[in-house]
């Protein structure tokens, strides 16, 4: 398979704060890819990181993107990537469209070719209906439309350029669960469809093994566990990941209390010194307090913990 | 078009119907050469202050004429312009009467008019006192003052929009720039700043360079206060999502600005537009009114008025001066009426 994003080393940040620090991971093409996480641990700003849209007092501190070919973070002319070659779609379909505007006219506005308008017309409603949506909506206003078919339109508008990779910011959050699941099944049908990679992020971590490949457990902006996504899911290697699928209502009997991770995602302004995850860790050591664990290769997979051996950061 | 004028009459009816007066005085003026009898600078020098001419369809003897008829009018008293009908002159009113050659739109000519008498005078709204005919110069007037509002609207919005949107988009140094410009333009009184920016140019213009100078100044003036409220509203859209996901489709600044932010504006920004437009003709009718505007013998609704200022005599014995107030406050109180429906038009969540 081939390689279609590689980050190497990213944070980010700025003088104060790190929100992500030292992240690496690779994207093949046609794949699905989920972030899981609590929330603030910053799944949605890897995403930000990599189309280059973070908010203004944060900056790539450090660390490489490869996009195709194209090295991203020194890239200057990102609006020719943005939409043609990465699409991204958000958590509240709703706000993300333009009340103004119809649903046709949004979706036409993406397309990037110098086409005439009849054609681009008859185009957006081939890619509304591949969406499960009536040609209908081409003239209706965001409004007009339940949240699951807004989000539909949202995905038609990020994938009429046909681009290489989708970043899905948690588009099932504000839906219900058969809603949510339409959508899921369609991100499925698009990768073939598509030759699409999909990166997706989610706190739910069953929902991530539903529909992906490979799964990235992020903590405190630090991707703890990464690896295919049946084995993390039944084999849990980092303690945090162990104690999410532990949360995980299906693994509890009827009137059985559910576990909660206790403690809270620490606050980035003060991090603890060594493994972020250490306070709320049962397998905490003298040095989970003071350092910050390596990446260490066990069952294919990528671990940062000390339970496996001292891999310090290099 | 057909949607928005059914949507207007549905929801607010009054400014509907302010719609069309509207579409009607603007017609007027476009038509003036054809429906007004008279030219604007004609003089009847023997008809100074003659009141408005009664149209009747009885005539002394309580005979029916199908055939409106306006009595001759003759001067009695010059001191005190006192006229006196002549009972025994009945003119005819006609429809398409030959007047004087002209051409209508600047186009096509002819020698007709809508209406008019063939003996006789026919004053609709009086005259002034040179003898000449209001209702006719309204008309011309009208040409100025109500292009006068949508011009200098066009232009003020432009630069607002362009500026407000730059300024609120970009942010930082840009910003800091652009607004302390526009409190260079906001720290002098308008009044003032008209007065000044009028007197910098020589009073001897041709009445179409006035009236070009007058637009200018007035779109000038009000387009700092608009940049300013517009930048505000683009710093709270601009943090709206459907913007970042503008950003991620990878659109252009210019069109995220055009495109997503300042027709998210238009709620506030539509009533702005149509409220100011009163204000530009209200401007051009204190330039005029101080002699400063359209000059002699061309009409403005502000000129037209200007004459009575001062002149108490001619305020108590010729009212019909005043009727081109009457006009303004019409034109002003239907843009009032038409903004604020087309506000509620507009927002397409009340559809």
């Amino acid at each position: 398979m081939k390689k279609l994003l590689n980050v190497r080393n990213v944070v980010v940040g700025n003088e104060e704060i790190k929100i992500l620090r030292e992240i690496s991971f690779e994207v093949n093409e046609k794949e699905i890819v989920s972030i899981v996480g609590e929330s603030g641990c910053g799944k949605s700003m890897t995403l930000k990181t990599i189309i280059k849209l973070l908010p203004k007092n944060l900056e790539i501190l450090s660390g490489e993107i490869y996009f195709d070919g194209i090295e991203i973070v020194k890239y200057d002319a990102m609006e020719k990537i943005r939409g043609k070659e990465i699409g991204m779609i958000f958590q509240e379909p709703s706000s993300y469209l333009n009340p103004l505007f119809t649903i046709g006219n949004q979706v036409e506005e993406a397309i990037k070719e110098k086409i005439e308008k009849k054609e681009k017309k008859e185009r957006v409603i081939k890619i509304l209906k591949e969406m499960g949506l009536s040609s209908n909506v081409y003239y209706q206003y965001p409004h007009q439309l339940s949240g699951g078919m807004q989000q539909r339109a949202m995905i038609a508008m990020s994938l009429i350029n046909n681009p290489k990779l989708l970043l899905a910011d948690e588009p099932t959050t504000a839906l219900d669960l058969t809603t949510a699941f339409g959508i899921i099944d369609l991100l499925k049908n698009l990768v073939t469809k598509y030759n699409l990679s999909i990166i997706f992020v989610t706190h739910d971590i069953s929902l991530a093994k539903y529909i992906s490949d490979k799964i990235l457990v992020m903590y405190a902006g630090i991707i703890v566990e990464k690896g295919p996504s049946n084995l993390v899911y039944t084999n849990p290697l980092h303690p945090y990941t162990q104690k999410l699928i532990n949360c995980l209502p299906e693994k509890y009997k009827k009137g059985e209390r559910i576990k909660t991770i206790e403690g809270q995602v620490p606050s980035l302004k003060d991090l603890p010194e060594g493994c972020p995850f250490s306070p709320r860790c049962e397998y905490k050591k003298k040095i989970c307090e003071n350092y910050i664990p390596g990446e260490i290769k066990i069952e294919e997979r990528n671990v940062r913990c000390f339970k496996y051996g001292n891999f310090m950061e290099s | 078009m057909k949607k928005t004028l059914q949507r207007l009459r549905k929801r607010n009816y009054i400014s509907y119907i302010s719609f069309w007066i509207i579409v009607f005085l603007y017609f007027l003026a476009i038509l003036a050469d054809f429906i007004a009898p008279y030219p604007f600078n004609k003089q009847f020098r023997d008809y100074p202050l003659c009141p408005p001419t009664k149209i009747h369809f009885f005539d002394h003897n309580k005979k029916f004429h199908l055939r409106p008829f306006v009595y001759e009018v003759k001067l009695v008293n010059p001191a005190l312009n006192q006229y006196e009908i002549v009972k025994e002159r009945i003119c005819p009113v006609y429809f398409f009467v030959k007047g004087e050659k002209k051409k209508i739109l600047g186009i096509f000519p002819s020698t007709r008019n809508l209406f008019g008498t063939k003996e006789g005078k026919i004053f609709l709204f009086g005259t002034d006192m040179h003898g000449r005919d209001i209702f006719s110069r309204i008309l011309y007037g009208a040409r100025i003052s109500l292009s006068i509002g949508i011009i200098g609207v066009s232009i003020s919005f432009f630069l607002g929009f362009l500026i407000g949107g730059i300024s609120g988009y970009f942010g930082g140094k840009i910003d800091n720039i652009l607004m302390r410009l526009v409190e260079i333009f906001m720290m002098f009184p308008a009044f003032y700043l008209m007065l000044a920016l009028r007197a910098v140019f020589p009073l001897n213009l041709s009445s179409f360079q006035i009236y070009l100078l007058i637009v200018i100044i007035l779109s000038l003036i009000g387009w700092a206060g608009l940049a300013r409220i517009i930048r505000g509203m683009v710093l709270s859209i601009k943090e709206e999502e459907y913007v970042l996901a503008a950003k991620s489709l990878g659109l252009s600044s210019f069109r995220i600005i055009f495109k997503h932010i300042i027709p998210n504006t238009f709620s506030y920004s539509i009533t702005a537009i149509t409220l100011s437009i009163p204000g530009y003709i209200l401007g051009e009718s204190t330039l005029s009114l101080l002699g400063l505007g359209i000059q002699e013998p061309y009409p403005s609704w502000g000129n037209m008025l200007s004459v009575c200022i001062g002149n108490l005599r001619v305020l108590s014995n010729a009212p019909w001066m005043l009727i081109p107030g009457l006009f303004i406050f019409l034109t002003i109180i239907c843009f009032n009426f038409l903004g604020d429906g087309l506000r509620d038009v507009f927002d397409p969540k009340n559809w």
